[in-house]
């Protein structure tokens, strides 16, 4: 009897012990988080920190002339190749074996042919443009193939035209990384007016392709009578080819995209700016200009009105979109996942490019170098699921083209916030007078999107299209601008954009606003809790013995 | 100041070392391109050191194009063979054959660099046609990895392998070949495994009745 009065004691006791200890839990929680932590130091964390700049390419910086064709100098940290603007100025059929080999591209890219009117610049060309998938799936191992990061650590899987090359498409035979020809975004085609253009895709992707020339002068029909406008209905199947012909009558800041399921093929980066310029005798243009930014060789017009001229190419991806390919091998698989399990109704934007890069990239490559007293031609183009507001700090910029129709006097409007609907263009002056209205003097001041989310790399910020238009003489000897030191721990670092480290982890203002630790309950506290937990184990152990006991006696 | 003439005399001096380096690059001895494609590397008559004399001459077409992965599922180019089988110094001449109205190439990977810089045959054609090449490969018993490099070709299934003197294991992911390393997840059929559902009853069934009859049995015999 009093055995079993001392079981149920027990369990009575226990039973208070469960209780007490729930709640003593609470109390210790909140006695700790009464007590902030320190903040965890990060900043000695530096070991992927990148340089701002590898200073590759030294060589390639200066002004200088390749087979005849002047090449503007480009001061920035990543200029383009010159070989590669001095062959797409050419043609690929009038440069030495040289200055091919160095362009990397192959020999039938841009074949330049006849001069029509007599007036020292080839009128006929040909374009051939491949369809390569950066960051893409590999069946040998857990990495992606044909690597192209667009800000620290950032591989989403990206499609683009790309100009014929030759040679592998990595970066050398034991890289993954994308060839440098082979990057986002598409690139920027410029011919002159009236030029007898066949544009060739060959289709070396793995699904269907088109080239659709937007707001290009062209006929619906080529001269073979098959479809020349890019249709979903006239697909370039993998392996095939096609070509579109255009003369265009229409100068201007045109558009050439993918029309296969547009809404993914566009979203996945197929597609660039084509520019008509105007005919002038003697003018060579510069037919590709791979990366967009800078054009090292102006056409002669915008040579006589200007001193510099940039092709700005806005472009954003989703996350979602751009990891499809990234899941499966099969071209079946990749497809379904697209276009059927994917719902493209519900697409957000988290990347947001400026020429391919998201900052601080853009500060390698995607930088408008000003010198004072300028007039810089830009062309913008949206090539967003959504608008974009550019906005430049420091200087107002006059509208003087929309959608490559030139502006009347009376719209060529000065602002310093440019609206641009998706597929629309603007040409822009940019002065640098510095008289209060074009320009508030010498700086590095920034451009970019003034849509709060375009500053944002995945919500990171700083990130997205933030670029800067930078005077000369505030730039460093790689091109980088200065001043920007302290900022470039922080964000050459692909921690930054996993989110593993806080927004403020370098300078005086680290320990203030690093990450907050975590919080630890006093020990001597814990202790007691912990003994107090093990004794009611131990008790329950005890009745459950006391229990089985009685079980067998009976 | 000294400090910085010694750094401006390394710009310099890498400046160099870069031009030179591109130099190298442009007058590749081992080379010969046209508009039509181009081969890197390719060897008619050096023998590698471990070999003697040629053992024997072989005779390869391959050809490549999207028609050729026709019967492979799940696969967009391809080669029309998946593996090549030759004896140890073999003197392979290869004539290869695009036949699809896009680039590609033919590239043997791992070969001795002192014959082969970087290791490697390199063979591109820009559009349809074919180039001839040929290839003395060394005595060791090895795989060589054949592929096309544009940007997934190989991945997409234009993938195969050279095995000299048997070789030395399979490489993976080739297709109808070796399993890739990373494997594509597909719906199962569940209709197809249906009728496991009335092998289980039966089995379930089986089992509870010789059951029941081996442990009547049991409790007889203890009786």
């Amino acid at each position: 009897m009093v055995k079993k009065y001392f079981i149920w004691g027990g369990w009575l006791i226990a039973l208070a012990l469960i209780i007490l200890l729930v709640k003593w839990f609470f109390v210790l929680e909140e006695h700790a988080r009464a007590r902030p932590p320190a903040t965890v130091s990060s900043s000695a964390d530096n070991a992927n920190v990148e340089k701002p700049c590898t200073d590759d390419h030294v060589e390639w910086r200066g002004a200088q002339e390749i087979e005849g064709v002047s090449i503007l100098a480009s001061p920035v940290c990543e200029p383009d190749n010159p070989f590669t603007i001095a062959a797409a100025t050419k043609g690929t059929n009038n440069v030495s074996m040289s200055t091919l080999m160095q362009s990397h591209l192959a020999q039938d890219s841009i074949v330049m042919g006849e001069d029509l009117d007599d007036d020292g610049d080839p009128d006929v060309i040909h374009i051939k443009l491949e369809v390569v998938e950066l960051n893409g799936f590999s069946p040998d191992g857990d990495y992606l193939m044909n690597t192209y990061n667009i800000a620290p650590g950032l591989q989403p899987s990206l499609w683009v035209y790309a100009p014929k090359m030759q040679g592998m498409a990595v970066k050398n035979f034991n890289s993954r990384v994308a060839h440098p020809l082979l990057r986002a975004p598409s690139p920027v085609i410029r011919v002159e007016q009236g030029d007898k253009v066949y544009i060739t895709l060959e289709n070396t992707h793995y699904f269907p392709h088109t080239i659709h020339l937007h707001g290009v002068d062209h006929p619906w029909l080529n001269s073979e009578g098959q479809d020349n406008d890019g249709m979903e209905e006239h697909a370039i199947f993998p392996g095939k080819q096609h070509t579109y012909e255009i003369q265009p009558r229409h100068a201007g800041t045109m558009l050439y995209h993918c029309h296969v399921q547009t809404a993914q093929h566009f979203m996945m980066g197929l597609n660039g700016m084509f520019i008509v310029e105007e005919n002038q005798p003697n003018n060579w243009v510069q037919t590709l200009n791979i990366g967009a930014g800078q054009v090292r060789h102006p056409s002669v017009s915008v040579k006589k009105q200007y001193d510099q001229e940039y092709d700005l190419h806005y472009q954003s991806l989703d996350k979602q979109l751009t990891k499809i390919p990234q899941e499966a091998n099969d071209p079946r698989l990749i497809s379904q996942k697209m276009s059927r399990e994917y719902n493209m109704s519900t697409s957000t934007e988290n990347y947001f490019l400026l020429n391919g890069h998201s900052f601080p990239y853009t500060l390698r490559d995607a930088m408008i170098v000003a010198g004072e007293n300028e007039n810089i031609k830009l062309h913008i183009a949206n090539l967003q699921r959504t608008p974009i507001a550019v906005h430049f700090h420091g200087h107002k910029a006059t509208i003087m083209a929309y959608d490559g129709v030139d502006a009347q006097q009376g719209s060529q409007i000065t602002r310093d916030v440019f609206d641009v609907a998706p597929a629309q263009r603007l040409d822009l002056s940019l002065k640098t007078q510095n008289d209060g209205l074009n320009s508030y003097g010498a700086g590095l001041w920034m451009f970019h999107d003034h849509v709060p989310t375009g500053t944002t790399t995945d919500g990171m910020e700083p990130g997205g299209n933030m670029a800067i238009v930078a005077y000369k003489k505030l730039l460093d000897e790689q091109g980088m601008p200065t001043m920007h030191e302290g900022m470039f721990n922080d964000v050459f670092n692909k921690e930054y954009y996993a989110k593993k480290r806080p927004i403020w982890s370098v300078g005086d203002f680290a320990f203030l606003l690093g990450d907050a630790g975590l919080v630890v309950p006093e020990n001597g506290e814990l202790i007691a809790f912990f003994i107090v937990f093990g004794l009611l184990l131990g008790i329950i152990g005890l009745l459950m013995w006391l229990y089985v006991k009685k079980d067998y006696e009976n | 100041m000294k400090i910085r003439r010694l750094k401006d005399l390394f710009k310099v001096i890498s400046i160099i070392f870069l031009l030179v380096l591109n130099a190298a690059q442009v007058s590749f001895a081992m080379m010969s391109m046209d508009e039509k494609g181009m081969v890197m590397n390719a060897n008619n008559d050096n023998l590698p050191k471990d070999c003697p004399k040629i053992s024997e001459e072989v005779n390869l077409s391959i050809h490549a194009g999207r028609k050729y992965a026709a019967k492979f599922n799940g696969k967009m180019f391809a080669f029309d063979q998946q593996e090549w089988n030759v004896a140890p110094c073999a003197k392979i001449n290869i004539t290869f054959i695009n036949e699809d109205q896009i680039r590609h190439q033919l590239m043997i990977h791992g070969l001795p660099g002192y014959l082969y810089p970087e290791g490697m045959l390199h063979l591109e054609l820009y559009g349809e046609g074919e180039l001839h090449a040929s290839v003395i490969l060394p005595s060791q018993k090895k795989t060589y990895l054949v592929h096309c490099e544009l940007a997934q070709h190989a991945e997409k299934g234009m993938k195969a392998q050279l095995k000299v003197g048997g070789g030395d294991g399979d490489l993976p992911s080739i297709p109808a070949l070796s399993a890739p390393v990373k494997v594509d997840v597909y719906k199962l059929d569940w209709q197809a495994v249906m009728w496991g559902g009335v092998l289980i009853l039966l089995v379930s069934v089986l089992a509870f009745y010789s059951g029941r009859v081996l442990f009547l049995y049991y409790l007889k015999m203890n009786k």
